[in-house]
């Protein structure tokens, strides 16, 4: 790909990174709502979802301030739970379960649905302490497994070159993009299946930025991966699959390489084309 | 326009300015008066207690031979407390009055004597500072009183002596010689003592008033001493008489009833083959101060053992490298000057255990050695009739680091122990001023305040902040906070008055409550779990707490109700006495369980509101991030919450400590002020502040006790100190630990 093509703005170039086209209707579907709807209070932020999200491949969320992206991102863990007076209504099945079920673990489910916010979040603990929290949540014990553990996650977050041999040290004392990993190192340590990213790159640097997004890339292979971003470029750079949303309804979901280089609705071309947003 | 624009702009931002400096230079100067101020306080304590520890200055400065002045021996000599004139009474019944500084005589007095019998000796009459029982010949004694006459001569004080006769011209005259005699005089009773032949000792009781004649003796009793008599003291009060011979066999006699003396206690305070070199009493007449040859310096207490048997007991000393040739006791102290063979002169403390200043007074013997009434003139006369006056500061020689801080034995224990006591009606008393006690009862009422109120405020701080919902939150927070409005006096008042009468007797049921309300709570939860989800509904999220109040009401009264029927079935009726007798644990009214309580609802609302601004202070993102990762609510809390807030929450428990140590009102209202070593819950205490609180007011301004009191002060001042900046130190490393971003 030595010629840039520019489609929209974007640079048609990355989207095909993946090397191969997609489809919906090809992909095994881990993750499936169906007429999600949302309330805060009065106030309606997701009327009727309906939207598979396919099994290891990268989801990104995109859509102007307040359409509604985290809040559905938010739902997938429960994590809207912790709101007071919100109403969720419809179905949202992770592997067959009804998530919303009154008899789910929400705990459990969580464990099931890793998160990474906005914000890094380490705790004030050591490095070690803190991609162990998972583990010792469940209450393990044995310091060879935690050891483990910690190694492959620091690895499979690409941190464990930086902070190997500062393992004890405060969590704290890591840049912001080091921080990003390590939580992330964090939520994949207790092997969910699912990983939600909530503009896991918008507090960092361009550098810390690429480090996550490669790490987004090599993580697909393992985690069905949602990323809510505001950055259009990044959704095309990293996802299989895009969504785009608008004032709380899905306007458009589709493969990115098609929505970018071809959306169907006017709505899609003027966000991407950067008309409002 | 645009030029009145970029004025306004200019004035607007000169303006911008001038309030920027105004807060920057009333911000820097509003901390600046603060730290100012407090150190200002600091100070002031530390000048007011500081003269506590400074030692005492002995001057000799004036001397003179005594021959010159007037002719005639010296019986006596008496120096005028503010150091301005003294007195030589002589062999010729002469009073003459001489300047201090320079031995000029201003006055001669010739006593009208009753008789033309000489001056032999001359003693003091106990009990009193000015008068004087003299020894006209082989067997009269006569008595004259010496006052000074204060007058004005335009700025310069004049005093004027006087000699006076307070039996007018009546003497006591006896029957045979008399070797040694004594006399007290306690108000309207004049006592004499007076050994005429050897083992014999008559004691005389006299009912009279001053300015009357002496009338016949009322009572006249013999005692017969076993062994020889060197040495006979009458103690002031006439409540004892010790004979004592040179070997240091010491007799006590108890003379309370005069008609039925009765001998207490015999005792040899001395190894054998040694010898007294000098006995004295100190004030108060119950301890003997003993020196022997070799210059061993013992204070004696007369007390009491299990049985009621006297006896005497050693209770400090120290050795001299010299014999001690006098022991001169302080009129109105516990202190002690003594001089030995090498001409050295030394202040002693009995009580502070202390040798306050040692001075080199002459090298030639020592005829006479007299001191002022304040102790702060002494009069020296050696053989060559040559006087020397010594000036001698020494405000405070009972305060000492060991009377202070340190276990003494104070005259009539038989152990050392921490005493505070700190005043009484007369002289004679040991002041007894420990600060151990005060030290002990503040740490102890903050123990249990803390005990009571930590983990009420951390708990219910906890649930607030973490677990409550926002409408409930916004009532019960300011709730707790608007208690800290509540004036401690208040508290106090309710818990003294109040409190405590219904603490007694309710006891049983106050111990049933804490013991039924953790398990009846949590049963209640259990219950509540276990009901349909539809009545769970109906509660809001984070109002359950409210569904506690009725069921505590209920556990409450069920446990008072229950506390006359437990006491009866399993503790006699009484559970009070039952401890009493059972485990001899005794019970105040006013105790620290009652203390604990009101002075935890004082320091409630202060831990409550700094733990709860703390804890609700975690950033959410923290609190998500651990529950997206699958953990507990609680888990949440335990693993990440409380470490996070764990700085603010130690702040808010060290403030709370400091608040509970620094309380006056409360424990000056509710603990019944007893300064008592005893942990026990059911005891009251007295502490630092409460002290200061109730003695201030009644001590003498600059005197041992004032000071001491500031002293208290002062120690409470760096007590919060030192704790409130380990606390800083201590949260600032727990922030730089736990704090987050």
């Amino acid at each position: 790909m030595s010629e840039a093509v520019l489609t929209h703005g974007i640079d048609k170039s990355i989207l095909s990174s993946s090397g191969q086209s997609l489809s919906l209707e090809s992909e095994d579907i881990c993750i499936n709502v169906n007429d999600l709807k949302l309330s805060y209070g009065e106030k309606s932020a997701l009327h009727g979802i309906t939207m598979p999200i396919p099994r290891k491949r990268v989801t990104a969320f995109i859509g102007p301030s307040g359409c509604g992206k985290s809040t559905l991102l938010r739902c997938f863990n429960r994590m809207n739970d912790l709101i007071d007076n919100v109403n969720t209504e419809g179905q949202i099945n992770i592997d067959g379960d009804d998530i919303y079920h009154p008899d789910i673990d929400v705990s459990a489910l969580r464990r099931r649905v890793g998160m990474v916010f906005q914000r890094p979040n380490p705790f004030p603990k050591s490095i070690y302490e803190n991609v162990a929290y998972g583990l010792r949540l469940q209450g393990i014990k044995q310091r060879h497994v935690l050891d483990e553990a910690v190694e492959q996650s620091l690895k499979g977050a690409a941190l464990w070159n930086e902070v190997k041999d500062r393992l004890h040290e405060s969590a704290l004392g890591l840049s912001g993009g080091q921080q990003q990993r390590l939580v992330i190192a964090r939520a994949i340590a207790i092997k969910p299946e699912v990983l939600l990213l909530d503009e896991p790159a918008s507090a960092l640097d361009p550098i810390s930025t690429l480090k996550i997004e490669e790490l987004i890339y090599e993580l697909k292979s393992e985690y069905t991966i949602v990323i809510v971003t505001h950055n259009m470029q990044q959704a095309a750079r990293v996802s299989d699959y895009t969504a785009f949303m608008y004032m709380g309804d899905l306007i458009e979901f589709g493969a990115t390489d098609t929505l970018f280089t071809n959306p169907k609705e006017k709505q899609t071309e003027d966000y991407i084309t950067g008309r409002y947003g | 326009m645009s030029t009145s624009i970029q004025k306004s702009n200019l004035w607007h931002q000169k303006r911008r300015r001038l309030i920027d400096n105004i807060a920057r230079y009333g911000i820097g100067f509003g901390g600046l008066s603060v730290i100012m101020a407090i150190v200002l306080i600091f100070f002031y304590l530390l000048w007011v207690v500081l003269p506590i520890f400074s030692s005492a200055e002995v001057h000799t400065n004036d001397s003179y031979i005594a021959s010159s002045l007037e002719s005639g021996n010296t019986i006596l000599i008496v120096p005028e407390e503010s150091g301005k004139l003294a007195m030589r009474l002589t062999n010729d019944a002469k009073a003459v009055f001489f300047e201090q500084s320079n031995g000029k005589t201003l006055k001669v007095i010739d006593l009208e004597l009753p008789s033309d019998e000489a001056v032999v000796d001359a003693q003091l009459v106990g009990l009193t500072e000015n008068i004087f029982a003299l020894r006209l010949g082989d067997d009269q004694i006569f008595f004259i009183k010496l006052s000074y006459r204060v007058s004005f001569k335009g700025d310069e004080r004049v005093l004027t002596p006087r000699i006076e006769y307070p039996f007018e011209e009546s003497f006591l005259s006896f029957d045979n010689s008399i070797k040694t005699y004594s006399a007290t005089l306690d108000e309207e009773k004049l006592t004499v003592s007076v050994m005429q032949q050897d083992h014999i000792i008559k004691l005389y009781r006299y009912e009279v008033e001053e300015g009357d004649e002496l009338p016949d003796a009322e009572t006249v009793t013999e005692v017969e001493s076993q062994t020889s008599v060197d040495y006979m003291l009458l103690d002031a009060q006439a409540l004892w008489l010790y004979l004592a011979n040179k070997q240091g066999e010491v007799s006590v006699f108890n003379i309370i009833d005069i008609e039925a003396v009765e001998l207490v206690s015999q005792t040899k305070i001395l190894p054998p083959n040694e010898e007294l070199s000098e006995l004295k009493l100190l004030i108060g007449g119950s301890s003997l101060l003993s020196a022997d040859q070799h210059g061993d310096f013992s204070q004696w207490s007369i007390q009491r053992d299990q049985s009621n048997n006297y006896f005497l007991n050693r209770i400090r000393g120290f050795k001299n490298d010299n014999k001690i040739i006098k022991i001169q006791t302080e009129y109105r102290r516990k202190g002690v000057l003594l001089l030995d063979s090498a001409g050295k002169l030394i202040i002693y403390h009995t009580t502070a255990d202390n040798v306050i200043a040692e001075h080199q007074l002459i090298d030639s013997s020592v005829k006479h050695f007299a001191l002022s009434a304040r102790a702060n003139v002494l009069i020296v006369e050696d053989e060559q009739q040559q006087i020397s006056i010594t000036k001698i500061v020494n405000e405070h020689p009972e305060l000492s680091w060991n009377a202070l801080w340190d276990e003494v034995v104070y005259e009539g224990y038989s152990e050392p122990d921490y005493i505070w006591q700190s005043s009484s009606a007369d002289n004679d008393f040991e002041p007894k001023f420990s600060l151990v006690p005060l030290a002990f009862g503040t740490i102890k009422a903050a123990f249990y305040a803390m005990l009571f109120a930590a983990p009420l405020a951390i708990m219910g701080a906890i649930y607030t902040a973490y677990f409550m919902s926002a409408g409930m939150r916004s009532w019960v927070k300011p709730g707790i906070e608007i208690m800290e409005a509540l004036p401690t006096v208040i508290l106090g008042f309710l818990a003294g008055l109040w409190l405590a009468p219904v603490v007694e007797s309710n006891l049983t049921g106050i111990i049933s409550i804490l013991l039924i309300l953790p398990p009846g709570i949590l049963l209640f939860a259990i219950l509540w779990q276990s009901l349909p989800k539809q009545i769970h509904y109906r509660i809001p999220d984070g109002f359950q707490a409210a569904l506690l109040m009725p069921v505590i009401a209920g556990l409450v009264w069920f446990a008072i109700a229950m506390g006359p029927v437990i006491e009866h079935l399993f503790f006699g009726g009484s559970l009070i006495s039952w401890m009493e007798n059972e485990f001899g644990i005794g019970y105040d009214q006013r105790n620290s369980l009652v203390v604990g309580i009101a002075m935890g609802m004082a320091v409630i609302p202060t831990i409550f509101s700094i733990t709860e601004d703390a804890i609700f202070s975690v950033p959410r993102y923290l609190t998500q991030g651990s529950l997206a990762l699958g953990a507990t609510p609680w888990q949440t809390l335990t693993r990440v919450v409380l470490l996070t807030a764990s700085p603010g929450i130690f702040s808010a428990v060290m403030i709370g400590v400091g608040r509970a140590v620094g309380e006056t009102m409360i424990v000056l209202m509710a603990t019944g002020n007893t300064p008592v070593m005893d942990f026990s819950i059911f005891e009251g205490m007295r502490t630092l502040s409460a002290n200061v609180a109730v003695e201030l007011p009644e001590s003498e301004i600059d005197s041992s006790h004032y000071r001491i009191l500031f002293l208290a002060a002062l120690v409470l001042f760096v007590v919060t100190f030192i704790f409130n900046t380990a606390a800083e130190i201590v949260r600032q490393r727990l922030r730089k630990q736990y704090g987050s971003l």
